[in-house]
């Protein structure tokens, strides 16, 4: 019976994610076909201001651009489910390759950044409760607010301006040094600034989460129980509020993985380092869409799979969430 | 008149001296200031002789603060000083419309919602999770698309309406929990509509938790516009606001002219930061209960 029940309750899941990513393509794929552009400019260049209709005509046959969108889509969609997501009109190569030689940076940029958030808030947020209402509190809490009003790419500016312009300490571009590839150290010092950035421009808004969700839990009356037990100040917190605050803090965070995401990729665009943003941006702005397909796709995917698992998250640890009302246990 | 009784053996205790709160305390004063100031500037001053804030002086770009350019001028030759007062203007509407335009599409969103039977409501909670997932920078190209020419009403617009979601939930919550009051079914057995019921009924029982969230509109959407703008997707240069302002700051970085990048952003992060801060004292006014930990 149980298994069943997980089999149906799975199964419902995936069937929702398909679906959310089917509905995703779809509007992706109409809204990018129905903008402004001209996708034959990535494809041929400057080349295509000096084509004649006729030649147009065919290229954009070749291309297959010249159907409804409707059939395009299905077309696209039938390719897709084999695995082949088409050619990128820009690099003229397998839009997947285009990808992966990308993804490895963004992977590290985002996978770092999220990580060190993930960490830091736990940790600022843990201070400031332990300190509440204190110096060193309203101290972080004035930093963060600040810090959390600035617009990120602003803040790149500002980094590259004091950083390499003034400074010349960091590289403000780029993900390695022409020829310098594979020293670790170039690349690390690629990555300081537009890292920093990820970091600091998400951090506050965690740690605050984190900062109050503990500070409710302090006023609950299980403390003054513990407490009364004689428990230490800190093995209360430690041990019964903040394994309290997890399941939401992880909720939370699974939550947060398309904003760091987003994030990164305006860092990407402002710092011009090769990976997925900039690449997105180059590809809905020069109509390049089949890579830009796969991105959205990719993307959209994370954004959902992450949603699904908050949702799971809280549903396993608070019964409250739950769909149905839990059973009765069988005997 | 005498009283009857006395109380005796008991020494009434003082009361415990109340330190009485002034009048400006837990009032954001100096946001609230400086954010007036700003607004009366981009007001007024453009009405009382500054330059032509798009006017190009091609013979003097980049030219750095002094005395004939207060804060300069920037790559195509323009004076900052101006531009500020005359871009503060556009952003600051592009704001305040795109988070109105927001929260109307939230109040009504959200009520129908909370007001529609589970399987209606299930469906539209989907959909805007759906929403939520499509890549924002999409939809505003496509949206931009539809309406043409980028211009302020129209980035207003595109950010207003990818920018309800949030709102919305929150909404809906709410409706969900009031919407079997005793009240609300009252009003509707006396044949109140369902716009009557949102606005004298609902919308009083919701807005203060929405209040935060809608100033908090307010601030992302001049962030969302000075970012797209910047990066060039968003309104053109020949459009002053702080974010195009900024979006010739990469030549700016070249030559090393930071008053381009800093004065205009300076400008952009001490209305957010005032913004949040007004934004955060609507907010902060919940009793809080003694910490059991100390």
């Amino acid at each position: 019976m149980t298994a069943r029940k997980q089999i149906i309750y799975w199964g419902k899941k995936a069937l929702l994610f398909v679906l959310s990513v089917l509905v995703l393509s779809l509007a992706a794929f109409y809204v990018s076909r129905l903008a402004p552009g001209d996708p034959l400019v990535s494809y041929y260049g400057t080349r295509v201001e000096k084509m004649s209709p006729a030649e147009r005509a065919w290229a954009e046959e070749r291309l297959g651009l010249n159907e409804p969108i409707s059939v395009q889509y299905v077309r696209w969609l039938a390719r897709t489910l084999q695995g082949d997501f088409g050619i990128s009109y820009k690099y003229k190569m397998d839009v997947t390759e285009v990808i992966a030689g990308r993804i490895g940076n963004t992977l590290l940029l985002g996978g770092a950044g999220f990580l060190l958030i993930f960490a830091l808030s736990m940790l600022l947020g843990v201070l400031c409760a332990w300190y509440e209402d204190r110096p060193l509190d309203r101290l972080l809490c004035r930093v963060g607010t600040v810090s959390s009003c600035i617009p990120e790419f602003w803040l790149s500016l500002v980094f590259i301006l004091v950083f390499s312009v003034t400074l010349r300490w960091l590289p403000s571009s780029g993900a390695y040094s022409v020829g310098r590839g594979d020293d670790w150290l170039d690349r690390l010092a690629h990555l300081v600034l537009p890292l920093s950035i990820v970091v600091l421009s998400h951090l506050w808004y965690y740690a605050y989460m984190v900062r109050n969700r503990i500070l409710e839990e302090v006023r609950a009356d299980y403390v003054l129980l513990a407490k009364a037990k004689g428990l230490t100040k800190r093995s209360v917190m430690f041990r019964h509020c903040l394994r309290n605050t997890i399941p939401s803090y992880l909720s939370i965070m699974a939550i947060s993985v398309p904003h760091v995401l987003g994030g990164t990729y305006i860092v990407e665009t402002v710092f011009s380092y090769p990976g997925l943003g900039t690449l997105s941006y180059e590809s809905a702005r020069y109509k390049d869409y089949n890579l830009l397909m796969l991105l959205c796709l990719m993307s959209g995917a994370l954004v959902i799979l992450c949603s699904m698992a908050a949702q799971i998250i809280n549903e396993r640890i608070d019964p409250r969430v739950r769909p149905q009302a839990p059973e009765v246990t069988e005997r | 008149m005498k009283e009857r009784f006395e109380i005796v053996g008991i020494r009434p205790l003082p009361d415990p001296p109340v330190r009485k709160r002034k009048w400006h305390e837990g009032k954001p004063l100096l946001s609230a200031g400086v954010l007036a100031l700003i607004v009366l500037g981009c007001l007024l001053l453009p009405l009382m002789g500054t330059r032509d804030p798009s006017y190009m002086d091609l013979t003097r770009c980049s030219v750095p603060p002094g005395k004939a350019f207060l804060f300069g001028t920037d790559a195509m030759g323009r004076d900052v000083f101006s531009m500020i007062w005359y871009g503060g203007r556009l952003s600051l509407f592009i704001g305040v419309a795109a988070a109105l335009l927001s929260a109307a599409i939230a109040i009504l969103f959200g009520a129908a919602s909370g007001c529609a039977p589970a399987w209606l409501d299930g469906l539209l909670m989907r959909l805007t999770e759906i929403l939520l997932s499509v890549p924002n920078l999409l939809v505003v190209v496509l949206l931009q698309a539809v309406l043409g020419k980028a211009s302020p009403l129209s980035i207003a617009l595109v950010i207003g309406v990818t920018s309800w979601t949030g709102m919305a939930k929150i909404v809906r919550t709410e409706v969900r929990q009031i919407r079997a009051s005793e009240y609300v079914l009252a009003s509707r057995c006396m044949g109140g509509g369902f716009f009557h019921i949102l606005w004298r009924h609902l919308t009083p029982n919701f807005v203060s938790s929405i209040m935060f969230m809608a100033v908090m509109n307010v601030r992302s959407a001049i962030v969302a516009e000075s970012t797209l703008s910047f990066m060039g997707i968003g309104l053109p240069v020949e459009v002053v606001t702080w974010g195009s302002m900024l979006s010739l700051s990469e030549k700016a970085l070249l030559s090393g002219a930071w008053w381009i990048i800093l004065i205009p952003g300076g400008f952009l992060v001490a209305a957010l930061l005032c913004i949040t801060s007004l934004g955060s004292c609507l907010r902060r006014n919940i009793n809080r209960r003694e910490n059991n930990l100390y």
